[in-house]
């Protein structure tokens, strides 16, 4: 009965669909486009940023890509990267999450209060002893508050809230779109009532929506003798104590700085003098220029001849290394005594940004000193973030209940998925990445603002869209969300070096890019549900 | 086969909705390696019928024996661990993900922690192929979309899962019915196939007589709520196959109203 034995050498079913070979199948894949575009900016970035005049086929000789552009386009990308990741993973499963902006200004603000004055649980009771008050009835408190825990008793209350969020969306069967759109003006109102609340001096009548003056936690270390203080605060300690410290430095250390410092020393020397050179050069340029405007020949011929020779300045000397100096260079490697604090807001990659500059000659600013310290560690939160979804979401079960929660709701539901619990898991996920942006941002700059976030949850999305997730569900992937994100990220940058551009038109160019990935999204999807 | 114990028996079975009776003392037995036709009109009781068999609606009243031990289902997953598959009409597929990961969805092989474990792909892709084969299909990319493949493809990648997750009794709803003429056949073909492997009982619903005609072994005909004839193919003319469909005499009546 089967066609096989009916005539074998018909052909079956599944030789219909087209062999492709790798290429074919390379251009297949949803993430060429954006890969695509992620190029163009690239290049648009690396070459417009290369200073007028100048001609160099190497992208990274321009300011988007030297050190300190990669430094902080990096930053801009991977800040929004820990966002879209969750974002995006929401959206596969088919929902959405508004709040996640208005999460981040909230994580931030709990951690920088936290940080600031401690953490308490306060019952309130009504009490008659003297009429009728609310009195409050402290549980407990915790003072001096390490970086880890206002981290986890923040993670505590944001989690609730996106399990709230999810469970409530499920349950009630209300978009989500709706629900965490309330959750957006809920969570901002709230972060803006705790900061007027709390952050409130003697004599204000209303609070402030900031919180600084927060100790820089990431650069607190243990000076030998002398104590945990921050890190500049130990550069200008007095001269004779700067002393005592370098004395318990190893031998070994303080030959490698005097090697590090005296290679900068003469490096600043060296960039001086030709500095002060192409400066003379200069003058005599104008000299020259003034004195053809005048007609006086005697004077060209005298300058002309100056400028033909050469400008000779004297050689710049290199300043001496200093025990001051080494023992400053000294503190700057001493490790921090809060890791946590380090672990989010501190910089990476240290060992090859110095190599890139004593080694490799790259990583140099104008003035001959070292350009970038390393990478900011929200890069490495994101890639690790983006490392874990990806195995979660293509290699796991887990992953396969999230792609058919967002396909086919009632399919999954009936082949045993439990559903419910993907979507209120993702919803808890965003709170989780809204949460470590905003401890990122924390401990990186030691300030926390009420409007910080602001429009992140919008920017999430478009990454998402823009690295080829479908809105509607069970379509994307992690690489995708990745490119999306680096191109959402890098687009500013690129537009503003653009001659004669408006910086703003980047604006413009994403919002084309935003629908015209919608709409190629939306036909690949087409395309394979199509046949139905 | 008479002498063969039935699969499933199904004893003056009652569902009541409130105060509407959808299903009133129904009478069912299906034999392993037979095909079963479940026929009748739009608001027979077929879909009530079958829902009640795999869990999702628990019966008001009356006797479901699987395999001659008395079952009663409160749930859909309770009925399916007893080995009775359903296949509903939109087939339960995620038309997006690969023929694999639908095949095994809810049901992955995995190594490791919860569902945080790593999914075995090689080991799901050629189960996959091995049970597709088995029942005359042949994929030769299991990671394609399901939704690039045809409804045929698509009814026989759900009734596979089913047999292969344990269905010994295999409830398909209206198979053919969204399909085109050539798509169609290649469903009877499967149920033919599956058929053929002797130990699954198959309950067959559909609207259409000649499908039914060509390949079951047994009918049973219900009109609102209720059955109204039943027998086997040798029994049953082609003619009291349309009678019974379309709810007895009333087919009679149509031609005299056409007519006049």
């Amino acid at each position: 009965m089967s066609s096989d034995t009916l005539n074998p050498a018909k052909r079956n079913e599944a030789d219909r669909h087209r062999q492709k070979n790798w290429f074919q199948t390379m251009l297949d894949r949803p993430e060429i486009g954006p890969l695509g575009v992620m190029l163009l900016l690239f290049g648009m970035l690396g070459y417009f940023s290369i200073p007028e005049g100048q001609f160099s086929l190497n992208p990274f000789s321009g300011e988007g890509f030297n050190a300190l552009g990669i430094r902080n386009n990096f930053r801009v990308i991977a800040q929004l990267g820990i966002v879209a990741l969750g974002a995006g993973m929401l959206i596969i499963s088919g929902e959405f999450d508004l709040s996640v902006g208005s999460m981040i200004g909230f994580a931030g603000g709990c951690m920088a209060m936290i940080l600031k004055w401690g953490f308490a649980v306060i019952i309130p009771y009504p009490s008659f002893a003297d009429g009728f008050t609310i009195e409050g009835f402290r549980l407990f408190e915790i003072q001096n508050v390490s970086p880890l825990t206002a981290i986890l008793i923040t993670l505590c209350l944001t989690l609730s809230f996106g399990w709230f969020q999810g469970w409530f969306i499920v349950k009630s069967g209300i978009s989500s779109f709706i629900v965490t759109l309330g959750g957006l003006f809920f969570l901002r109102g709230l972060t803006e009532v705790s900061y007027r609340a709390f952050n409130k001096k003697e004599d204000q009548t209303a609070g402030s929506t900031t919180v600084t003056d927060l100790p820089d936690i990431k650069n607190i270390i243990e000076v030998p003798g002398l104590g945990e203080m921050e890190r500049e605060a130990a550069k200008s300690l007095p001269n004779n104590q700067l002393l005592e410290v370098l004395k318990t430095a190893p031998e070994s250390t303080v030959a490698k700085l005097t090697e590090q410092l005296s290679y900068a020393n003469e490096k600043v020397a060296a960039t001086k003098t030709v500095l002060q050179e192409s400066r003379m050069t200069q003058t005599l340029q104008r000299s020259l220029d003034n004195a053809i405007q005048s007609g006086n020949e005697a004077m060209q011929k005298m300058l002309q001849a100056k400028i033909d020779a050469g400008v000779q300045v004297p050689e710049v000397k290199a300043k001496a290394v200093t025990d001051f100096d080494l023992a400053k260079a000294y503190i700057d490697t001493l490790p921090t005594a809060r890791p946590v604090a380090e672990f989010f807001g501190g910089d990476i990659l240290k060992p090859l940004f110095d190599w890139l500059y004593y080694t490799a000659d790259w990583n140099v600013n104008n003035f001959g000193n070292q350009f970038a310290p390393g990478l900011y560690a929200c890069v490495m939160i994101w890639l690790i973030m983006a490392f874990f979804c990806y195995i979660v979401l293509s290699k796991t079960q887990a992953g396969n209940w999230i792609y058919s929660t967002g396909g086919n709701l009632s399919a999954a539901r009936a082949n045993g998925v439990p559903t419910n619990r993907v979507k209120i898991s993702l919803f808890v996920f965003t709170a989780f990445c809204a949460t470590m942006f905003a401890a990122c941002q924390v401990f990186e700059v030691n300030t926390a603002d009420t409007a910080k976030g602001n429009l992140k949850e919008l920017e999430a999305i478009a990454a998402a869209v823009i690295g080829g997730v479908v809105l509607t569900g069970g379509f994307g992937t992690i690489l995708g969300i990745l490119l999306g994100t680096v191109i959402f990220g890098i687009a500013k940058e690129a537009f503003f070096y653009i001659p004669g551009v408006d910086g703003s038109f980047y604006r413009v160019f994403l919002g084309a890019v935003l629908v015209s990935a919608a709409l190629t999204n939306e036909n690949i999807r087409k395309r394979i549900i199509g046949s139905a | 086969m008479s002498v063969q114990r039935p699969s499933i028996e199904v004893r003056n079975l009652v569902k009541r909705f409130g105060s509407f009776t959808a299903l009133n003392g129904i009478d069912l037995d299906v034999y392993p390696g037979e095909v079963h036709a479940l026929l009748g009109d739009n608001g027979a009781g077929k879909s009530t019928l079958i829902k009640a068999l795999s869990g999702v609606h628990p019966p008001t009243s009356g006797e479901i024996k699987v395999d001659g031990e008395i079952v009663q289902f409160q749930s859909p997953r309770e009925a399916s661990d007893a080995g009775i598959g359903t296949v509903y009409q939109d087939l339960a597929l995620n038309p997006l993900a690969s023929v694999t990961r639908n095949f095994f969805l809810g049901r992955e092989i995995k190594k490791g922690l919860g569902p945080f474990g790593l999914l075995q792909m090689k080991e799901m892709n050629a189960i996959t192929i091995a049970e597709m084969k088995k029942i005359g299909i042949h994929i030769s990319n299991p990671d394609q979309p399901v939704g690039t493949m045809s409804g045929g493809q698509r009814q026989t990648l759900a009734i596979a899962r089913a047999i292969y997750f344990g269905a010994k009794i295999l409830i398909l709803d209206e198979p053919t019915s969204a399909l085109g003429q050539k798509q169609q056949m290649e469903v009877l073909k499967t149920i033919r196939t599956v058929q053929k492997l002797g130990n699954i009982a198959i309950i067959l619903i559909t609207h259409n007589e000649i499908h039914a005609q060509l390949i079951a072994d047994r009918f049973t005909f219900l009109s609102l709520g209720e059955v109204i004839g039943r027998g086997t193919a040798q029994e049953l003319e082609g003619d009291e196959i349309k009678k019974l469909m379309a709810g007895g005499a009333e087919l009679g009546n149509l031609k005299a109203e056409l007519a006049a």
